[in-house]
């Protein structure tokens, strides 16, 4: 017998107030699309459901003090019809454009992708590699992890009972691409996804960079040892060649029912030199031309 | 039983009071309460047919809390066939264009189509596919749904207003505007 409670939170303080109050009973309810699913399955029960979705404070987009700050509300739809995204954040941009479908993204929000820790979750590569900050909130106070940090296992964070994540916050960088294939070209859980993030010298030597990838680990997760052999070197075929091999390193993927861990194996290190070269303005591919993260199908 | 709590929203333009359980998703709200014309697929988020506007945006039934849509405003395809202009096109040319063959997945459809055209959506054949791509057809092929939807954008764009403008006031007669569980699909 199903059996859980509702209360709707006005605002964040009501909201940290029932997380203070339900302690590990409650669940937060953002756009409800992993939620719905799991309550069918009867992946939980007991709980009562805090519903957030009416907090405007969490919604929204802002530019200000040299970072972007997105609010744990705001709708992965949002994020793909964001001219500011686009521009200064395109790893995060891509990752919204091929997530789900249309009319999921209008539900989905950047909040609960991360809360909910997927392995596939299409938005964290993009802010791994943006370097992310999740900005949390309970009773107790504020608190600011490292989206690198952040996930520990499949579906698994450090959050904790009573904290709500409020916003992502990263410094923007137009240097950033992602790219994600699937089983088809639309509303399909990702097979793997890259996304990367460079800072370029004008003589084109990698000064920074981050290397991020999803689906082929328990968790998303950064390729540090590849990151490692970029910084100081030029985008030259040997350089992308050892730091992709430190990437089949990095990664653990298994077979699940989309894919086998071989074939995971296989298209990772594509999908991260892709990455690579559309964020360092380099890409040649016709088919990356429109600005969309995924590899075609057919 | 769980207990049942009560809640207030809007469905096609009347206010109306239910009880539901807490968990209840919005799809089996609206069909246990006969809108029927809201169909139930895989209640998964995958199949699309249980797509109804929610203060004007397209959103999937099944995986929407029903208590989330407490004071909102849910309009169901039957209710936008009778109120919205629009939405009586799309109607008109899923007819016209031999666009639904079981019609299970129409309803959806034809609500996934007008979101798309509510939000700046254009007569392109490629962004039409996008925009339903979350709405499973088994029958047609989706070739006469894309012609249709396509015809209905072609006709809004070939008027002397921006369709657009024009959407924007129909809604506003309707009260669409708002965004409560997420923002509108464009700036
Ligand atoms: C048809 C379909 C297709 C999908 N395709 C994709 C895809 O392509 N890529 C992808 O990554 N995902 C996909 N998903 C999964 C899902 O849509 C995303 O993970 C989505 O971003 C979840 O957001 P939500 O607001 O709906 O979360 P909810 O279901 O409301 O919540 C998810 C989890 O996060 C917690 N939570 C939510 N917000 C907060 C917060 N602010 N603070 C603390 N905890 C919070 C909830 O308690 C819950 O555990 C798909 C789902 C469906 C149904
Ligand atoms: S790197 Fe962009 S598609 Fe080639
Ligand atoms: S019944 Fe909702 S998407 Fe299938
Ligand atoms: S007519 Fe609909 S499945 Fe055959
Ligand atoms: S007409 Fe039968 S499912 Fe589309």
């Amino acid at each position: 017998m199903k059996n859980f409670n509702y209360v709707k939170a006005p605002d964040v303080r009501g909201a940290l107030a029932f997380l203070d109050r339900e302690g590990d009973k409650a669940c937060v309810v953002a756009g409800g699309t992993n939620v719905m699913v799991d309550i069918r399955a009867g992946k939980m029960n007991d709980l009562t459901l805090v519903g957030i979705s009416d907090i405007a404070a969490l919604r929204g987009i802002q530019e200000e003090d040299g970072k972007i700050c997105v609010g744990a509300l705001t709708t992965i739809s949002e994020l793909a019809a964001s001219t500011l995204l686009a521009k200064q954040a395109p790893a995060l941009y891509m990752a919204a454009k091929v997530f789900a479908d249309a009319v999921t993204r209008n539900s989905a929000t950047i909040g609960g992708n991360i809360a909910y820790a997927s392995p596939a979750a299409d938005t964290a590569p993009a802010l791994l590699a943006l370097k992310a900050d999740v900005l949390i909130e309970s009773e107790g106070g504020k608190r600011r992890v490292p989206i690198a940090e952040f996930f520990t296992g499949v579906n698994k964070t450090l959050l904790q009972a009573g904290e709500l994540i409020t916003a992502l916050e990263f410094i923007p960088n137009p240097y950033s691409a992602f790219f994600k294939i699937g089983l088809r070209n639309a509303m399909a859980i990702s097979v793997a996804t890259a996304a990367c993030a460079v800072k370029l010298a004008a003589n084109g030597v990698i000064e920074d960079c981050a290397v991020a990838l999803g689906s082929v680990a328990p968790k998303p997760l950064r390729a540090y040892e590849a990151e490692k052999i970029l910084i100081g070197r030029k985008l030259d075929d040997d350089t992308v060649k050892a730091a992709l091999e430190a990437v089949g390193a990095a990664i653990s993927p298994i077979d699940d029912t989309r894919a086998t861990g071989e074939y995971r194996r296989e298209v990772a290190p594509v999908l991260v030199k892709r990455a690579l070269l559309k964020a360092s303005g380099i890409c040649v591919h016709e088919s990356c031309k429109d600005g969309e993260g995924r590899i075609q199908h057919g | 039983m769980a207990e049942l709590l009560t809640l207030t929203l809007k469905v096609n333009g009347e206010e109306k009071t239910f009880q539901a359980p807490a968990h209840l998703s919005l799809l089996r709200l609206l069909r246990d309460n006969l809108y029927w014309e809201v169909k139930c697929g895989c209640e998964e988020g995958d199949c699309g047919t249980c797509t109804v506007y929610l203060d004007g945006r397209a959103v999937k039934s099944c995986v929407t809390l029903a208590h989330a849509c407490a004071g909102h405003e849910v309009w169901t395809v039957k209710g936008l066939g009778y109120a919205d202009d629009l939405t009586a096109k799309l109607q008109k040319a899923f007819v016209e264009c031999g666009s639904i063959q079981c019609g299970f997945c129409t309803p959806g459809m034809i609500v996934a189509a007008k979101h798309y055209l509510d939000h700046d959506g254009r007569a392109d054949r490629k962004a039409i596919r996008e925009a339903i791509a979350g709405n499973l057809c088994r029958c047609t092929g989706y070739q006469k749904i894309v012609d249709a939807i396509y015809n209905v954008a072609c006709e809004l764009s070939n008027n002397d207003l921006p369709h657009n403008s024009k959407l924007k006031t129909q809604n506003s007669r309707l009260g669409l505007s708002g965004s409560p569980l997420g923002g509108v699909a464009h700036e």
